[in-house]
């Protein structure tokens, strides 16, 4: 590829790359600030959360299937991530995730009775869950996310990562091709690199 | 607004830059926190042998946070102290750098600390600061000097990410011949988020 063709494709791709990614940019920084300010008052989320519980009853031949969990949220009608499973000889017991709801299920395996507790968080709360989700369980790395929603969500997040990579190295590519006009690039990067060094290999 | 193009595309270029090795630790990290049990395999975790050092006239202090510190300090040790746990002879606490921790298990009868070192490799690093100071434990997030700094450090990165982001997109408005694809860009990462969150909620 000519030196003038390559500057060309590599400009068109770190700014169309970049609207792109604009609004995941935006939500995930965004996100990330909510994160960090847990006690910003506005966008409080815990002391909003809506809970209920109620009792429910599942027919026994869900309960003797080899995947229980599946058949008790089909009849619930309930979709998500589900973790936590624990199974003993008299309960099933099962946590069912998606951004900004969670149910805990609770089932007598003798009688089929049992609790559905949801807890529904508010837009800040499912907006500060999608920054998190991804459906991977930090005890058990092994396991990985069994719906199909957070296996997208998931990959969604890796390719805008992947993106956000290309836009910066596209962004040096293109910054060099200048370096004559913007001369303070030089201090800048050094500046940076040095900075991001810092916190990395801070040991 | 075109006379401030020069200006904006100065600061675009130049924000750009600075945020740049922020903006590849952040992106590189979601790889890893996302396929956390592949680079388990490609990089395992190290932990080195537990080694016993003595405190001589170790004291508590007034409270379990200085008292973490103050052990730090005789052990010569550095790092953000994540949560402490005690038992009537224990007192236990992981202190934590990017890739590294340090536990530290200190027999308060015999003031005898036992640390053991966890070497998690760089690749966890980036994920420990993607994570921090982050929504959990705030009441104790914050004790080092080096968290202090990420917490303020990551604060400037978003906004500095958000005006890098606005001015990209003020620059873009006066590129006619980009204009188009630009719209059909910018158009479909809007679709795909909204039908991703559709999916989701």
């Amino acid at each position: 590829m000519q030196p003038r063709t390559f500057h060309t494709f590599t400009r068109r791709l770190h700014i169309h790359l970049g609207l792109l990614l604009l609004l995941f940019v935006w939500l995930f920084s965004l996100s990330g600030l909510l994160l960090n300010h847990g006690s910003w008052k506005f966008a409080s989320f815990w002391d909003q959360r809506r809970e209920s519980k109620i009792d429910i009853a599942v027919p026994l031949s869900a309960l003797t299937d080899p995947n229980p969990e599946a058949r008790v949220m089909e009849f619930l009608k309930i979709s998500g991530e589900v973790q936590q499973q624990k199974r003993t000889a008299e309960t099933l017991e099962f946590r069912v995730q998606s951004p900004g709801i969670v149910t805990d299920v609770s089932i007598d395996l003798t009688t089929g009775s049992g609790t559905e507790k949801v807890m529904k968080y508010n837009v800040w709360g499912k907006w500060r869950t999608l920054h998190t989700f991804n459906g991977m369980n930090k005890e058990n790395p092994s396991q990985s996310p069994n719906w199909l929603v957070t296996n997208i969500w998931r990959f969604t997040m890796d390719g805008i990562a992947i993106g956000l990579i290309i836009t910066c190295l596209s962004s040096w590519i293109m910054w060099y091709n200048v370096r004559k006009e913007y001369k303070l690039g030089y201090s800048i990067l050094a500046a940076s690199l040095g900075v991001a060094g810092y916190f990395l290999f801070w040991n | 607004m075109k006379k401030y193009y020069s200006l904006v595309r100065a600061l675009h270029l130049y924000f750009g830059l600075f945020i740049s090795p922020f903006v590849l630790i952040f992106s590189i990290s979601v790889l890893v926190l996302n396929h956390t049990a592949y680079f388990n395999r490609l990089r395992p975790g190290k932990e080195g042998p537990p080694v016993q050092k003595h405190i001589a006239g170790f004291q508590p202090q007034l409270s379990d946070s200085l008292t973490a510190k103050s052990i730090l300090h005789s052990l010569d040790l550095s790092g953000e102290i994540d949560w402490i746990s005690k038992t009537d002879t224990t007192f236990s606490f992981p202190v934590n750098k990017p890739g590294v921790t340090n536990w530290i298990s200190l027999n308060t009868k015999t003031s005898v600390a036992s640390i053991t070192r966890h070497d998690e490799g760089m690749l966890k690093g980036m994920t420990y600061l993607h994570m921090m100071p982050g929504q959990h434990n705030a009441q104790m997030r914050g004790n080092s000097v080096f968290m202090k700094a990420w917490r303020v450090a990551t604060d400037v990165f978003v906004y500095f990410v958000l005006f890098v982001s606005a001015s990209g997109v003020f620059l873009w408005y006066f590129l006619r011949p980009e204009r188009k694809l630009g719209i059909y860009s910018l158009g479909f990462g809007l679709a795909f988020l909204v039908f991703l969150l559709m999916l989701l909620f």
